[in-house]
């Protein structure tokens, strides 16, 4: 009987939400340096928000962990207007080869760099 | 023991974890997240119906992080904010009606959220002020154009902290530490905690260990507009 008192607390504390747990992303500063390119956008803070997004895969790579979502592809958009399309494809082919639900959106995006070339 | 202390104990420890309000389900509250299984989530620029113009672009960097947390796949916000903008979209409430069908076309999603910043602004009274942060959030299909799932977080935090008294000097006091506390007050900060209101009432999606099996865990149910 005690057994299942101690269940039932366990389950309960569960899905109340207070369980810790390994965080599933990292983020690095992304917030920050985000609300900074809104804040004021000039060179300096959107290559800020740009290093961020550089910093965020090389820490997510080191940890094993999956890279966010958008992240490859906001970096790639950051070559695409940098006239760099090369780079700018091979960070979109991560996008969707991390996360199949860009498929659509990322072969858009290289399909029509493609014909502008 | 029986069942009837078992329950007591859950309804104890429920209270205790601070959610005493009218109870539901998630899957009782939101049903159709359950049916038709979103994958991805498109952010919509936020539309703002307060005081503050400038709250739009701040509030829209908050929005990304909770949800990618959340289990969902979230298109990014800074590269599709700019092509909704090209495609001459640039308020979310012109299309918050209209069928949201193009936007499976052109981005994939599988639905859109939208924000409205309903408050976002101090209020000054003669003693104290208050800085009220309100988000409306709703997730919409693409494939129906219907309502998924909708949520209020509302924050409400006393600026002015703990009033000191002490006649004049204390008044003067109290007013300097409003304005200098109003001044450097960065609002992304309480935003995050307004999000921090409803995000954990949205069911997880594929890229979160409950995903599907949270459909019994309760929130607090809010009252139909």
């Amino acid at each position: 009987m005690q057994i299942k008192i101690l269940l039932t607390v366990c389950f309960t504390l569960v899905f109340s939400g207070c369980a810790t747990k390994k965080p599933m992303y990292d983020y690095d500063e992304y917030s920050e340096t985000f609300y900074a390119m809104k804040r004021e956008t000039s060179n300096e803070t959107q290559a800020e928000f740009k290093n961020t997004l550089e910093t965020i895969i090389a820490k997510s790579e080191k940890q094993s962990m999956r890279v966010p979502p958008g992240v490859y592809a906001n970096l790639g958009y950051f070559y695409l207007k940098a006239n760099d399309e090369n780079k700018a494809i091979s960070y979109f082919e991560l996008e969707k080869s991390t996360y199949p639900e860009a498929i659509h959106f990322m072969d858009r995006l290289i399909n029509k760099v493609k014909t502008e070339l | 023991m029986n069942k009837f202390n078992l329950i007591i104990v859950s309804l104890i420890i429920l209270a205790i974890t601070g959610c005493a309000n009218t109870l539901v389900t998630k899957e009782q509250e939101f049903p159709q997240m359950y049916n038709e299984k979103p994958r991805s989530l498109l952010i919509m620029p936020p539309i703002n119906i307060s005081t503050a113009a400038d709250a739009k672009d701040y509030y829209a960097t908050t929005v990304e992080m909770p949800i990618a947390f959340q289990g969902y796949y979230t298109f990014p916000y800074e590269m599709t904010s700019e092509i909704l903008k090209q495609e001459g979209i640039h308020d979310s409430e012109l299309v918050y009606d209209m069928p949201l069908d193009k936007f499976h076309e052109y981005f994939g999603a599988d639905a859109v959220l939208f924000t409205k910043i309903v408050k976002w602004d101090t209020s000054y009274l003669v003693l104290a002020s208050n800085l009220t942060v309100s988000i409306d959030a709703e997730i919409k299909s693409t494939k129906t154009s219907k309502t998924l799932w909708k949520y209020n977080g509302t924050v409400v935090i006393d600026l002015t902290g703990n009033n000191g008294g002490g006649g004049m000097v204390g008044l003067i006091a109290g007013v300097v530490a409003t304005a200098i506390n109003t001044a450097a007050a960065d609002y992304t900060t309480y935003a995050r905690q307004a999000n921090g209101r409803f995000i954990g009432t949205v069911p997880v999606g594929p890229y979160h260990p409950l995903y599907l099996k949270d459909q019994l865990v309760k929130i607090q149910q809010q009252p139909q507009q």
